[in-house]
């Protein structure tokens, strides 16, 4: 029982960090209508940044996680263009050339790591590290808390920029449909850009986080890019709310086939339910639209 | 209707070119030493793979990440065939290699390429993954430890095995897709699902068709490297790079074309081997690689082979790059 | 009026039967209860404002979409719910409102990608009979993405004659084409009906709804409002209702 309510705060944790990294993700997909494949990869590079901040300048990474944000804010503004224009070119599957695009900025990222830092696993060091809180049966790291409160934050942050804010208004009426949008006078390509910006910004912090839980190579983005399909299959692609509680099945179904089955199954196992998630209800289990 | 006898003098010197390949390649083993040999035989082995990735990516238009699932199937089953429990010798282990991989693309391909672009691109990469953490926990496959097969040091063996089932990939292609009218029903597929299905195309059909080809065709080839490099382990026949590679030499050749795939195929791997050779490993490769599909997908959407066999391409090339359209 | 065809129960079925066809999409009734027949060589006319569903009829009776309730019938066979290919297959061939062409094909492939499941040894002499009734023989070799938008139209319409299908389905194939290709068009069509074949068209151009269509069907909110010839239904007070009750 007590290992039961340990795996399930685990899981819990966990799973707040898998909604801030796809959270970004479907807005992209709800507004711009692409399915990044270089969502890990963000989240890797988010990760190596606050390797290098906290190495070379001692930055805690829960104080540079907002230098990362604002970087990778810039970062995915500046490249959003690029694939709005993808996006929307005149080519025949312009869906499919973005795919094929992400995929090759994904390629990049995970090749330019390897060949840069080599396979090595780095750990990111924060002051919290190696502290617990016991609650009766359940030990919580102390990190895994902070970074799950975090999450969370950033999370909701998205949130009320999207229901709370002219911005926001903007990028629903996107979702919703870009011709309709670009009559009202929405900057569709603008308005797409920043989108895309917030997107990297958001996986990249959860990248910091995840960095901080675990540790940081040039293969996780891999991983991460297919967690992030999963969570966001479950939800619907495109579904912003449904990544709540996608999020947190991911966190929880690897948690517990990690303690009860074996951790070496659990990609195995996660792969799988994606794959006929896929089959059963392409459209996701739990809703769509922003 | 008119225009057959334009074609005649173009007739004639593609005969003659495709002639001094033919020839070229026979005898290429003889003026080549062993390494660039083995180098050759990888090529060659690339065009087959970027050929076999190119009907489902290129003509059907449903682009998988999951071929290394058939690439690594092919050479696992000629693997644990070749063990010395079972002992079968290599030409025996193709047929069941190739048999399992069908099986594997029709029982997955009928309700995976119901899913269309992204979800199709996510399904198969999610199943690729799957089975890659599949065989490295299963006991018969060997773990991430892998499997050795008996060693069988003829370069030119290989070779003249990689020529042979290189060329049957691109002329089976070349017949059935532009010469057969199943080349049609996979073109229309590809351009327009509901208006295919309008004229009559049975399009569920048409794509476990495709899928299952693409598919016999990559197991093919991971079968004859799996005896090539006499050892294999999860990640050199299943890993992500398998994958990753036939994507970009298609589109780098040219996306449903019929000979974009075998540039692609070369000039990468050579590539690949030339860095490998200048650099003493490939890390390098990867980020080029990258770098390589996102500018083929800005400025050359139809690839390099468009360049030398299109109309008019060159110059929409440069429209495109200086004007965006 | 839908007892009309079972007249012909003995031998002779009309070559489309829609018999009390009902969609429904989430709480909206696309199409209502609608009954519709057509007679070999008929050309008739389905006309309403927009959103009045008539392009879903046609996804219905062309099997695009799948009826919830009621009968779709091609020459006395029951076609409803077989898979959109089959029902193809039996011998229906329609266009689409936004012309959805092959566009990385040439205008030849076009065309003979339409002809694949039927007559294949015939297919090149058709693909150009046709390429010729519609006088687009000099763009053959064109991809269809680099065609004018009437262009576009012809080889949409000229992929449905190849077919050979015995009827024919146009939805508002001459919307914002040029009035040559228009005439065109008309030409082909009331050549065709000559063979015997049935088409059904949606138009909103009332010039030509008068000059080829037997007979006219009104549709709006999703019912058969109104339904005779021309001159009954201009008249027809329903119609007009129809067209100006709302905006």
């Amino acid at each position: 029982m007590d290992l039961f309510l340990q795996t399930l705060v685990n899981g819990i944790l966990i799973g707040g960090i898998l909604i801030c990294l796809t959270i970004g993700f479907q807005l992209t997909f709800g507004v711009l209508h692409v399915i990044d494949f270089a969502v890990g990869g963000w989240t890797m590079l988010g990760g190596y940044t606050a390797y290098w901040l906290v190495t070379l300048a001692g930055i805690d990474p829960f104080i540079s996680i907002f230098l990362v944000f604002a970087l990778f804010l810039l970062i995915g503004r500046g490249l959003g263009p690029l694939i709005y224009h993808v996006r929307t070119s005149r080519y025949a599957r312009p869906d499919l050339m973005a795919l094929a695009f992400t995929f090759g900025i994904f390629l990049f990222m995970r090749g330019g790591a390897l060949w840069l830092w080599s396979y090595n696993s780095r750990s990111v060091e924060s002051v919290l590290s190696g502290q617990f809180l016991s609650l009766g049966p359940v030990t919580i790291p102390l990190m895994r808390l902070s970074a799950f409160v975090m999450a969370l934050l950033f999370s909701l942050g998205l949130f009320i920029l999207l229901y709370r804010s002219r911005f926001g208004m903007a990028v629903r009426a996107l979702a919703q449909n870009h011709d309709h949008a670009g009559l009202m006078g929405v900057d569709v390509k603008r308005v797409s850009a920043w989108v895309y910006g917030i997107y990297t910004a958001l996986t990249a912090s959860a990248g910091v986080l995840i960095a901080t839980v675990y540790s940081v190579n040039p293969s996780v983005g891999i991983r991460y890019t297919l967690f992030a399909f999963f969570v966001a299959v479950l939800a619907g692609l495109g579904s912003v709310g449904g990544v709540l509680v996608a999020g947190l099945a991911l966190g929880l179904l690897e948690a517990y086939v990690a303690t009860y089955i074996g951790a070496r199954y659990s990609l195995l196992i996660v792969f799988g339910t994606l794959y006929l998630t896929l089959l059963v209800a392409p459209k996701g289990v739990l809703g769509r639209g922003i | 209707m008119a225009s057959k006898p334009d074609l005649t003098p173009k007739l004639i010197v593609r005969s003659l070119l495709i002639g001094a390949m033919v020839i070229a390649l026979v005898a290429l083993p003889a003026a080549i030493d062993p390494y660039t040999l083995r180098i050759a035989t990888g090529a060659l082995m690339w065009a087959g793979l970027a050929c076999a990735w190119n009907i489902v990516g290129g003509y059907a238009g449903y682009i998988s990440f999951g071929h290394s699932a058939f690439f690594g199937i092919g050479a696992y089953t000629t693997a644990i065939l070749m063990q010395s429990d079972v002992g079968a010798s290599f030409f025996v282990t193709l047929l069941p290699a190739i048999i399992l991989s069908m099986a594997v693309a029709v029982a997955i391909g009928g309700p995976t390429m119901r899913l269309r672009g992204a979800y199709f691109a996510i399904a198969t990469w999610a199943f690729a993954e799957m089975l890659l953490q599949l065989v490295t926990v299963l006991d018969f496959t060997g773990g991430t430890s892998g499997l050795s097969l008996p060693a069988y040091l003829n370069e030119f063996f290989f070779y003249y095995t990689m020529l042979i089932a290189s060329a049957a990939s691109f002329i089976g292609v070349w017949v059935l897709i532009e010469r057969s009218r199943f080349g049609f029903r996979i073109k229309a597929l590809r351009d327009d699902e509901p208006a295919a299905e309008s004229l009559g195309i049975r399009t569920n059909l048409v794509k476990v068709q495709s899928f299952a080809l693409s598919a016999a065709i990559t197991a093919l080839f991971g079968s004859i490297y799996a005896y090539w490099t006499t050892y294999i382990d999860p990640y050199s026949v299943m890993g992500p790079e398998i994958t990753d590679q036939m994507v970009v030499m298609v589109l780098l050749g040219g996306l449903g074309t019929v000979w974009g795939p075998a540039l692609g195929g070369v000039l990468l791997w050579i590539t690949n081997r030339y860095i490998w050779s200048t650099f003493g490993d490939t890390v390098i490769y990867l980020p080029i690689l990258g770098v390589i599909i996102a500018l083929v997908v800005l400025f050359l959407p139809n690839g390099l082979i468009s360049l030398i066999m299109g109309r008019q391409r060159g110059k929409e090339l440069i429209s495109r790059i200086l004007g965006k359209l | 009026m839908s007892s009309a065809y079972h007249k012909a129960e003995s031998s002779e079925y009309p070559p489309l039967a829609i018999e009390s066809v009902s969609k429904h999409f989430g709480g909206i009734t696309a199409v209502d209860d609608v009954s519709l027949s057509a007679d070999v060589s008929e050309v008739v006319g389905v006309i309403g404002p927009n959103g009045s569903g008539k392009s879903t009829l046609f996804s219905l009776a062309a099997g695009g979409q799948k009826p919830d309730a009621g009968k779709i019938r091609l020459q006395g066979i029951d076609v409803t719910g077989w898979p959109t290919w089959k029902i193809a297959r039996t011998g229906i061939s329609r266009t689409f409102q936004i012309p959805s062409l092959f566009l990385n094909m040439s205008v030849r492939d076009n065309l003979l990608a339409a002809a694949v499941e039927g007559d294949w040894k015939r297919a090149r002499e058709r693909m150009e009979s046709t390429l010729e009734m519609l006088e687009i023989s000099h763009v053959i070799d064109n991809l269809t993405s680099e065609l004018s938008g009437g262009q576009q139209k012809l080889v949409e319409f000229g992929r449905v004659c190849v077919r050979d299908p015995k009827v024919i389905l146009l939805d508002e194939v001459t919307a914002g084409v040029h009035p040559n290709i228009r005439q065109i068009i008309l030409d082909a069509i009331q050549q065709l009906r000559k063979t015997g074949i049935t088409f059904l068209v949606i138009e909103h151009d009332m010039e030509m709804v008068k000059e080829i269509c037997d007979r006219l069907v009104v549709m709006d909110q999703g019912k058969v409002v109104a339904e005779g010839d021309f001159e009954t239904i201009a008249s027809d007070s329903n119609v007009q209702q129809a067209y100006l009750g709302r905006t």
